[in-house]
């Protein structure tokens, strides 16, 4: 008989996505509820006490491996820490937050254990003995409403809103000591932290924000100047630092800067679950693209259909007449 | 060095693909498809060091007969050669199978490096690379932003990147894969013309069926049910002439305070 149980795999300190436990945690407690079982979270980084202690308010149980030697994210050895913690507790199912470190370990674990891999799931339904996730795909186009036979579940699981898992307290926490893997193929060598430059769009109240549907360099301009007229930033997607147009510091998203201004205008951004980590807890949302159908409109407050080479213009225009009447 | 890349046909970024009427599959008909994003970053990646440490680039598509696209979009960016594997069944869409089968290719082939995309746009699973690289027992980064083999080509300095603008830099034991982030290095223009050109490059072909292939999979994951999201309602569209849609913004977010 498999168990019941459900580990969460939470994340702390440096290049790790803390953001994303609470809807992980969430996700977690509803399986195990589901299936009487107790939510177990793990958790391995330097200097995470406090994370830990606070963690165990809603989950069962914390498993926290906290040393000086899990500063730097060594994929193998966490993945022998989870794999112990598997073979000893028999769980149902192993979640992960869909952040970098939960994309990685969630495949190797999933490999490991020769199970299908349930990834960027946006929601969890338990219904009648049957347990489904919902994930998107063809760039999110599509939503899969999927199932899994046989074998543990492993999921990643998307940040989803300001949803705070429900507060149980009284959760143990139990401290660990986790070896080095013995496979060494993989040296962890150094942490880099960002280099910031220019202004730190995370302060400001409203940002504007412009993708690939850009098109040319030049047409930026237009995003600066209606930021400029509503007394905002500009920040951008991926792609435009990719490409070498801005460095990292303007990029939105799950590997830029996380923003909550009380204005977000998206420009030409199609809502990659990637970008929308980054800005889904704006105050408004305000989406411009030519395409009906982009994903951006479905987390949007307000939505243009349209050509943003020509409503640009239009909107800076028109808030300079409303500023100055 | 032998270098492989691997590259997924899928379909394009401009149109939403039509739902099945058994709703667990997307009509193929009529379908635009492309080669995978991060795999021609991936492509890129491996041509970069071919040109520093010399050898070959293999490159390997998974999946239909209209899958060989995606191999002349390669060789227009000038790998050496390019593998077809033929998966009439399965329309190249279960991973398992793709990784057994991708698994028999290398072993024949050999090699010193891999790299792979960090997620294919249809399935979004992100599993490819890194469950080859298990099948393989052979070292992985996933989410990699920079390369730097050592001279005498049995190591390799890795960045990968991280959340929230970190990364963090491996030294790797080669043979290794590294599946590959966005933007790893730029992704060169391939004209229509060096495309077409392409197309009569030779395509090494075999078929997933004749390899024999099975998955090793204990469990199995599959489509219930699929559909087009909702919109959450809570986003009001602004219709009409683009004048009137823009003057309705701005004395929303007036009247909402926020400008
Ligand atoms: C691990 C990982 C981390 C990532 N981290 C981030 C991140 O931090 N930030 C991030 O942004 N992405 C990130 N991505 C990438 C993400 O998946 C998307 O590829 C990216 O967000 C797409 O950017 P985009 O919306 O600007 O471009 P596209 O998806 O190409 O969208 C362009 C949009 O512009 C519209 N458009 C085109 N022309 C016009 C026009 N004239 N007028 C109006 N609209 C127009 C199109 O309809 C389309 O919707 C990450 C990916 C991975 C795998």
């Amino acid at each position: 008989m498999g168990s019941i149980d459900v580990v969460v795999y939470c994340e702390a300190g440096a290049g790790q996505t803390e953001a994303s436990n609470a809807s992980l945690i969430t996700a977690g407690a509803k399986l195990a509820a589901n299936q009487g079982g107790r939510v177990v979270c793990l958790l391995v980084g330097n200097d995470i006490a406090e994370v830990a202690g606070e963690l165990g308010q809603y989950v069962d149980e914390v498993r926290v491996a906290d040393a000086p030697r899990h500063a730097d994210y060594d994929p193998l050895t966490v993945l022998g820490a989870l794999q112990k913690l598997v073979v000893e507790i028999d769980p149902c199912a192993v979640l992960f937050g869909h952040t970098h470190i939960g994309m990685d370990l969630a495949a190797r674990l999933s490999a490991k254990l020769g199970t299908s891999l349930i990834s960027n799931c946006f929601d969890v339904q338990c219904e009648a003995g049957a347990t489904h996730f919902l994930r998107p795909m063809y760039r999110g186009r599509v939503n899969a409403k999927v199932a899994v036979e046989g074998g543990i579940i492993v999921a990643t699981i998307q940040q989803s809103g300001a949803r705070q898992p429900d507060l149980k307290g009284g959760g143990q926490v139990i401290a660990i000591e986790v070896e080095y893997a013995e496979d060494r193929r993989i040296r962890p060598l150094k942490t880099i932290a960002p280099t910031r430059s220019g202004v730190d769009i995370a302060k400001a109240d409203i940002v504007v924000a412009g993708g690939r549907g850009v098109g040319e360099k030049e047409n930026f301009a237009l995003v600066e100047a209606l930021a400029a007229a509503v007394g905002g930033v500009s920040a951008c997607s991926r792609p435009l630092v990719d490409i070498g147009w801005f460095t990292s510091s303007s990029q939105v998203g799950l590997s830029g800067t996380t923003v909550k201004p009380k204005l977000y205008i998206a420009c030409g951004i199609s809502g990659a679950v990637e970008h929308v980590h980054g800005m889904k807890e704006s105050g408004t949302i305000v989406a411009i693209n030519k395409d009906p159908d982009a994903p951006i409109f479905r987390i949007a407050d307000i939505g243009i259909v349209g050509d943003l080479l020509e409503l640009l213009p239009l909107i800076t225009t028109e808030v300079k007449s409303t500023r100055t009447a | 060095m032998k270098i492989i890349t691997f590259v997924k046909h899928v379909p394009s970024s401009g149109a939403t693909p039509r739902i099945a009427v058994t709703k667990r599959g997307i009509e193929e008909e009529g379908l635009a498809y492309e080669a995978n994003e991060t795999d021609l970053y991936a492509i890129e990646e491996a041509l970069y060091q071919r040109f520093v440490h010399q050898g070959t680039v293999t490159a390997v598509t998974i999946g239909p007969r209209r899958a060989q696209a995606a191999l002349h979009v390669a060789y227009a960016k000038g790998v050496d050669h390019g593998i077809h594997v033929l998966t009439e069944g399965s329309h190249g869409t279960d991973t398992a199978l793709n990784v057994a089968a991708a698994a028999e290719v290398v072993k024949k082939q050999g090699f010193d490096l891999i790299f792979t995309g960090i997620q294919a746009d249809d399935d979004l699973q992100g599993l490819f690379g890194i469950a080859l690289a298990e099948h393989l027992g052979i070292p992985v980064i996933s989410a990699v932003t920079q390369v730097n083999v050592s001279a005498d080509k049995k190591t390799a300095v890795v960045t990968r990147e991280l959340g929230g603008g970190y990364k963090e830099e491996f030294e790797v034991d080669l043979p290794c894969l590294c599946t590959v982030q966005f933007g790893i290095r730029p992704v060169r223009y391939s004209s229509i013309m060096a495309i077409v050109k392409a197309r009569s490059r030779k395509i090494e072909s075999m078929s997933l069926e004749a390899m024999k292939i099975a998955s090793r999979q204990a469990s199995r994951m599959s489509i219930a049910e699929l559909s087009y999201p909702e919109n959450s309602g809570q986003c009001q569209m602004l219709d009409g002439a683009p004048a009137e849609a823009v003057r309705t913004l701005v004395a929303n977010l007036v009247e909402k305070g926020v400008i």
